[in-house]
């Protein structure tokens, strides 16, 4: 079996039993500025395994957003291996799902047509593609607010419409890029809580970059904290947690939480980096 | 305003009929804010009226050189009586809305279809700007000569006169979309031309719609140019005859009558526009 595969093929029925969705294997990658080589990501390995939320910290401008369009192939690596429910893949993976800081509706959709738009795309029959987007919408709280435009809703009813579109093609890998970043604080734990609720119930996999320390620790499994530019990573930690997992405000609340973030805040720490 | 409003009864029935009063009395603010506008337009329109009657009435000189309102409405009258106002107007409007369908479409599929390539655009770019750049007026004998002087030069030169703005806006319209939305249609699956029909067309209507709001007036000028040619009938032809004549107040009469044509062409873009993109009224 050749190693490149056409992805509409990768993450179907003929997958590597027992791979896991995702593993990053030294990748390198640097951008050219105006001829100056810029080494952005120095030497990066981690793996995402089947069901588990991991996040992403690291200091502004280190190059999380180039490591995520990388993995869903938006741009390419300079040297390593990616490979997707053990498959090296060229182009754009199947079964990933993509979401930013920017709700990026288009504006001349309902929110119901935004929802539809990766069904659509794939050429999923309307009726059906309808009712799929609407059990979503309803899960997300949304029920009442198909037909209305982005430009009527509010912050954080547009993210959830965002996530909804995402969580609507039934994703194997959800890959976030600070999502909840604008939202206020508690529209932010709202979201974040249905967030872990419907992604653990399905037992998908989250990568998800974040600049909140507490936002690492509450919703994820793992967290792992990358240094500046060229980046690499600088430390793990495995998120143990008595609490509910999908309950923020629970997370915030248990031991061992302000431990974690003082200690990630630690390798944060700008001054030492 | 609106979208806050729509929400209250959801977050908290018992102030639904506070916030529909709320509403109702922002709504009659516009409306008078608006009505004030129309208002003072009104105004300084009769004041402007006014003063050139006032003017012209007892100066046979000045009323010789710059017409009178009065004159001007006598010519519309006599105009529209026996007919040649509805006649001119008539040919006139629609050399122009055919130079600015055929310049708008034309226009718009090369530049939408532009976004496909990068390379090709980047070759005629100098191509568009040079022809952009030609005074359509220059080209008028040239046109005459291929199209003849009937309804085809001047719908020729009416699509001249529009085709590159027209070209030009909805290009810009389409490489303006933004790199991101382009790079969540790619990660849904879209193909090329999925995120061409899908997300760079529908974006791109804003600056489309600008065009053809800009193209209007090109396409009129365009249109009496050609008439000023050569021609028999047309708002152009009326004018220039009237002008050579030293006619002025019925000069000004067609001039009238093109300000309203104009007017209605653009009146006509804005309602498809508000009928094409509901969403624009939202926000
Ligand atoms: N297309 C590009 N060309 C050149 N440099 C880039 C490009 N995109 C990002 N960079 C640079 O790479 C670095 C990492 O960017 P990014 O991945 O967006 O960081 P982060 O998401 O961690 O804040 C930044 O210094 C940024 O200026
Ligand atoms: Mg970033």
């Amino acid at each position: 079996m050749s190693a490149v595969v056409p992805p509409t093929v990768a993450g179907g029925a003929a997958a590597p039993a027992g791979a896991p969705p995702l593993i990053v294997e030294h990748v390198a990658k640097s951008y050219d500025a105006d001829g100056r080589i810029v080494p952005v990501i120095g030497d990066l390995s981690l793996n995402l395994n089947e069901g588990e939320i991991v996040a992403i910290v690291g200091p502004s401008g280190c190059g999380k957003t180039t490591l995520l369009n990388t993995l869903c192939g938006l741009i390419s690596a300079d040297a390593g291996r990616i490979c997707w429910h053990g498959r090296e893949i060229s182009g754009q993976p199947a079964g990933v799902g993509y979401m930013l800081q920017k709700d990026l509706l288009l504006p001349w959709r309902t929110a119901l047509g935004n929802v539809m738009l990766g069904l659509e795309i794939r050429g999923v029959p309307l009726s059906d593609a309808e009712e799929r987007s609407h059990v979503v919408l309803d899960k997300l709280g949304l029920h009442g607010f198909a037909e209305h435009y982005p430009t009527t809703l509010s912050g954080g009813m547009r993210q959830r419409v965002a996530l909804a579109r995402t969580l609507v093609n039934e994703p194997d890998v959800l890959l976030l890029d600070e999502p909840f970043a604008a939202l206020d604080f508690q529209t932010k734990l709202l979201i974040e809580s249905d967030t872990a609720r419907l992604v653990r119930e399905s037992r998908r996999s989250v990568l998800l970059i974040t600049h909140d320390i507490e936002e690492a620790v509450s919703i994820a499994d793992r967290v792992i904290v990358l240094s500046k530019r060229p980046t690499r990573v600088k430390a793990v930690y495995d998120i143990a947690l008595a609490s509910d997992r999908t309950d923020m405000i629970a997370a915030r609340e248990s031991p061992g939480f302000v431990d974690y973030v003082r200690r990630i805040w630690a390798d944060l720490d700008v001054a030492r980096n | 305003m609106d979208a806050s409003a729509r929400f209250i009864p959801m977050d908290a029935p018992a102030t639904d009929d506070r916030a529909a009063a709320r509403l109702a009395a922002h709504r009659r603010a516009r409306r008078r804010a608006t009505a004030l506008v129309l208002l003072s337009q009104f105004a300084l329109l009769a004041a402007f009226i006014a003063f050139w009657e006032y003017m012209t009435a007892f100066d046979r000189q000045a009323a010789f050189m710059f017409g009178s309102p009065s004159a001007i409405a006598g010519f519309l009258v006599t105009m529209a009586s026996d007919g040649s106002l509805w006649r001119d107007t008539y040919v006139t409007g629609v050399e122009t809305l055919l130079g600015f369908a055929v310049g708008n479409v034309i226009g718009t599929l090369i530049g939408l279809s532009l976004w496909y390539s990068r390379f090709v655009s980047r070759v005629i770019e100098p191509f568009v700007i040079a022809l952009g750049s030609i005074p359509i007026i220059a080209l008028a004998p040239i046109i005459i000569i291929w199209f003849g002087t009937g309804l085809m030069s001047k719908i020729a030169m009416s699509t001249l006169s529009v085709v590159i703005v027209a070209l030009v806006t909805s290009y810009k319209g389409a490489i303006g979309v933004d790199e991101d939305q382009i790079n969540l249609m790619r990660t849904l699956g879209a193909s090329k031309f999925q995120i061409f029909r899908k997300l760079v067309v529908p974006a791109s209507l804003t600056d489309i719609f600008a065009g053809l709001k800009l193209t209007v007036g090109f396409a009129l000028i365009g249109a009496i140019v050609g008439e000023f040619m050569s021609s028999s009938e047309g708002l152009g032809h009326a004018i220039f005859k009237a002008g050579s004549l030293y006619i002025i107040p019925k000069v000004f009469a067609a001039l009238v009558a093109t300000i309203a044509l104009a007017l209605l062409l653009t009146f006509l873009v804005g309602k498809v526009e508000k009928r094409l993109m509901p969403w624009r009224r939202l926000g």
